[in-house]
């Protein structure tokens, strides 16, 4: 094993049983600065060892990336995906990313400046396996020497130094998730080059060519989702159950008898989740339900297949499954006859259905898809709901998630909205589109096999965990006062619900999670009793 | 006048490499959007980052694109490498002063190529009893002077400075490979060849007199040491282009089209009819994986 701060690229390919292991990760604040307030790291079983690639850092995210058990098997998988690396630099075969990609990986002067900008790097103590350019630069060394082979000593020039085996590979594709895919390591490239690219177009080889996936991404993700409507797994009749269940809880918490509308042909919005929220959340749909109908909005749910669920993982490993989900997301809307898509509390279907899958289908097949941001605020503006602030008396602060502001540019309207109904809302540091991923990213929220979860924890959220420490600095060592961590995503309240979890910061220190519109209803005037839970006496 | 034809050769490849850079990236195929916020071309949003999706039915209201704004960003990048100074400060000091000298030593060729048209037209920029007393004359002369000496030293100070970094840095150095020591030496080298040519003749006539020879494709006299600095700034003119320093090309692409690029794909736009026409290509190649294959199983395990 490597220590952390001596792995090298070439590395890689070396026959060690594990690269390298987590050390003395990055410090917290107060008042997790003190020895035996959080969990320590474990070890990999040794079971797992021998089933998957651990031999990275320990850790398992591609649970169907399994060991060859013959020679023959290994050098088929070591084809593959080098067949798959010809087809990424190909504009027959990527043509949707071909410019973006070559530019990323043609041109890095190696200048390091990514690395202060990424969370995962810092969170890990700095880790060598983490900088942001250590992933791309293994991926240049293996195409160097796939592409131009040579001579031994025109292959060190050139940096075609690498072993390439099966271990090199299953390592790589490891690392290509340890990256949340956040692009903070973006903004800060003078070149503008794109590590976060690259680590998708790793998976991408290993799903389009090799069908290598995380289970919870592809075969209990998008496959399941195209199959049965959900990725969930949540079907039409379950739907409907949830609904009524919904429609019941908003009448027992606020009064309100609401009748949400579902499938209502040629309705002004299609309002869409992430189906997550119905079964993990209920609040949430509840709470934009509420918002809608007092607004008056013409409005409302689908329970079509693929109507009631608008996130698509696609985008985070497999260009080709988010182009299908994409597609029956748009027909569900154009076939119920509504003028727009709204998008609730989910940023990476913000992006996917807005950014992402913008260019993939032609005027004929256009519908608008906006965020429910702007609207909300708009409704507060021109005082379409009555907000009482004061209901909202308590530290509130409000992660960004990076596919809306980040990736989609929207920055300000959740601003205006939380500073309406929030009196004592302070920013987190950074924020807005330098904000730090939540640690869920690209998949990490639900990405829970083996001891994939303990990554997620320790590294991936640890930064998130300290800017939410940081914001409640003043109260947090005061259990009496309540503190609220706003997320409007669903995998980054995932993330954060996940965080409070492990850290026992509710148990402890009385910081709750929730969304945005929840807040908004907490608000509203004519709500005699609290909408949020940990408000309430009951 | 082998050696006048390769100054030709080596600035007409320069250009034409770099041309062909830019041409093979311009003609790739039309990309999904993958930009990246602050778009410095969102006009009023830009400051904190926004875009056009935080206003309600943005699709129906006209785009308001600020080109000053891009513009401004762009030159702050040219011409300052802002985004190294922000994030980097201790690197930009080296980088900047390389990329500076670079600039300058720009103005040093057009300044020598000012002088050259300038004495073929009849006035003198320096003889023997020292700078002509015409005002054009000495403006010439010492812009060139200061160019050049000032090129030079930024220059070798941070091509220099960054070699040294990247030599003693450990984490810059396992990511650097020989081509990327090659690149830093090459420019090192010619510039201590020029250094040795300077030194002998501090008023950059000899430079005039080539310049003087291009423009009138007469032949050029050089001893040794300029002949082998002519010869290597050649190579590395016909070199760069090729190698990823050319990033002065690809830089364009990068910010402008890809991380600024975030046209809507509305009905009837450009974009829409790029769409239309990329549908119609149709490709043998595909993907191997089981969920690629028609009827196919939707994962390996199946």
């Amino acid at each position: 094993m490597i220590k952390g701060k001596d792995l090298k690229p070439q590395d890689m390919g070396k026959p060690h049983e594990q690269l390298t292991k987590l050390e003395k990760l990055m410090d917290l604040p107060a008042p997790y600065d003190k020895p035996g307030m959080e969990p320590s790291l474990t070890e990999p079983k040794d079971a797992w060892k021998e089933k998957f690639c651990a031999s990275l850092d320990g850790y398992i995210g591609i649970d169907t990336l399994t060991r060859p058990t013959t020679k023959e098997e290994e050098e088929e998988q070591v084809e593959m995906f080098l067949s798959g690396l010809e087809k990424i630099f190909s504009d027959e075969t990527n043509r949707n990313f071909i410019q973006p990609l070559l530019l990323s990986f043609e041109y890095c002067a190696k200048c390091n400046t990514c690395s202060e900008a990424c969370h995962v790097f810092q969170a890990s103590g700095q880790n060598e396996l983490y900088r942001p350019i250590f992933r791309s630069e293994v991926l240049r060394r293996i195409a160097r020497k796939h592409f131009k082979k040579g001579s031994g000593i025109v292959e060190k020039f050139i940096g075609a130094d690498i072993d390439i085996n099966w271990e090199t590979i299953a390592r790589l594709g490891e690392l290509a998730y340890r990256c949340n895919l956040c692009r903070r390591c973006a903004q800060t490239c003078p070149l503008g080059l794109d590590n976060a690219l690259l680590a998708r177009e790793i998976r991408k080889i290993f799903s389009q060519e090799m069908g290598i996936a995380p289970r919870p991404l592809h075969e209990k993700g998008t496959v399941l989702q195209l199959k049965t409507g959900s990725s969930t797994g949540i079907t039409k009749p379950a739907l409907l159950d949830n609904i009524e269940f919904i429609e019941e809880d908003i009448e027992e918490k606020t009064g309100k008898k609401i009748k949400i509308p579902i499938d209502k042909k040629g309705a002004d919005i299609l309002l869409t989740h992430n189906a997550g929220e119905f079964m993990a959340w209920p609040e949430n749909p509840a709470a934009f339900a509420i918002l809608f109908e007092d607004a008056g909005l013409d409005w409302t749910l689908s329970s079509d297949l693929l109507g009631y669920d608008n996130v698509n993982y696609g985008i985070w490993y497999d260009d080709s499954q988010a182009k299908k989900i994409a597609l029956q997301q748009f027909k569900v809307a154009r076939d119920l006859g509504v003028k727009r898509i709204v998008l609730g509390e989910c940023g990476h279907a913000h992006k996917a259905a807005a950014v992402s899958a913008d260019r993939l289908f032609t005027g004929e097949d256009y519908i608008p898809k906006e965020s429910f941001l702007p609207l909300l605020w708009d409704l507060i503006k021109n005082n379409k709901l009555k907000l009482d602030p004061s209901k909202n008396n308590f530290p509130v602060t409000m992660h960004d998630p990076c596919n809306v502001v980040r990736m989609m540019g929207i920055v300000q309207p959740q601003r205006d909205i939380i500073k309406a109904v929030s009196p004592q809302f302070r920013e987190m540091t950074p924020h807005g589109v330098h904000n730090y991923c939540c640690g869920g990213g690209s998949g990490f929220a639900i990405m829970k096999s083996m001891n994939f979860s303990e990554f997620r924890e320790k590294v991936s959220t640890r930064m998130k965990f300290k800017q939410i420490l940081d914001a409640f600095q003043d109260t947090i060592e005061d259990p009496t006062i309540p503190k609220y961590v706003c997320a409007p995503c669903s995998n980054c309240k995932g993330a954060i619900r996940d965080i409070l979890k492990f850290y026992k910061v509710t148990e402890k220190f009385n910081v709750h999670y929730g969304g945005l519109v929840e807040l908004v209803v907490n608000a509203l005037v004519d709500i005699e009793k609290p909408f949020l839970d940990f408000l309430r006496d009951d | 006048m082998l050696l006048l034809i390769f100054i030709y050769i080596s600035i007409l490849a320069f250009i034409l490499t770099s041309l062909s850079v830019a041409i093979r990236f311009s003609k790739m195929p039309m990309h999904s959007r993958w930009e990246l916020y602050p778009v410095p071309k969102e006009k009023g949003r830009s400051e904190y980052g926004g875009s056009y999706y935080e206003e309600l039915k943005w699709y129906e209201k006209p785009r308001e694109i600020s080109l000053f704004g891009e513009l401004k960003e762009m030159l702050k990048e040219m011409l300052f490498i802002k985004n190294l100074f922000v994030n980097q400060r201790q690197l930009w000091w080296l980088s900047y002063a390389l990329h500076l000298g670079i600039y300058l030593l720009g103005l040093w060729t057009v300044m020598l190529l000012v002088g050259a048209v300038t004495e073929v037209a009849g006035m003198t920029i320096i003889s023997d009893e020292g700078v002509t007393s015409h005002w054009w004359a000495g403006l010439v002369y010492y812009v060139t002077l200061f160019a050049g000496a000032m090129g030079a030293v930024l220059t070798a100070l941070g091509s220099g400075g960054l070699l040294l970094r990247r030599v003693t840095m450990e984490s810059m150095k396992k990511y650097t490979t020989g081509q990327d020591y090659f690149n830093l030496l090459f420019i090192i080298i010619v510039l201590v060849t020029g250094l040795v040519v300077w030194a002998s003749e501090p008023t950059f006539s000899y430079g005039r007199e080539i310049m003087k020879g291009l423009l009138t494709f007469s032949p050029i006299s050089a001893d040794g040491p300029l002949t082998l600095h002519i010869i290597l700034l050649g190579l590395l003119l016909i070199y760069i282009p090729k190698s990823k320093m050319s990033h002065y090309v690809a830089k364009y692409f990068t910010f402008h089209k890809v991380l600024w690029e975030n046209e809507p794909n509305l009905p009837g736009s450009e974009i829409d009819q790029k769409i239309k026409e990329a549908a119609g290509i149709k490709s043998g190649k595909t993907w191997a994986a089981p969920h690629f294959q028609a009827g196919g199983p939707v994962s390996k395990d199946q």
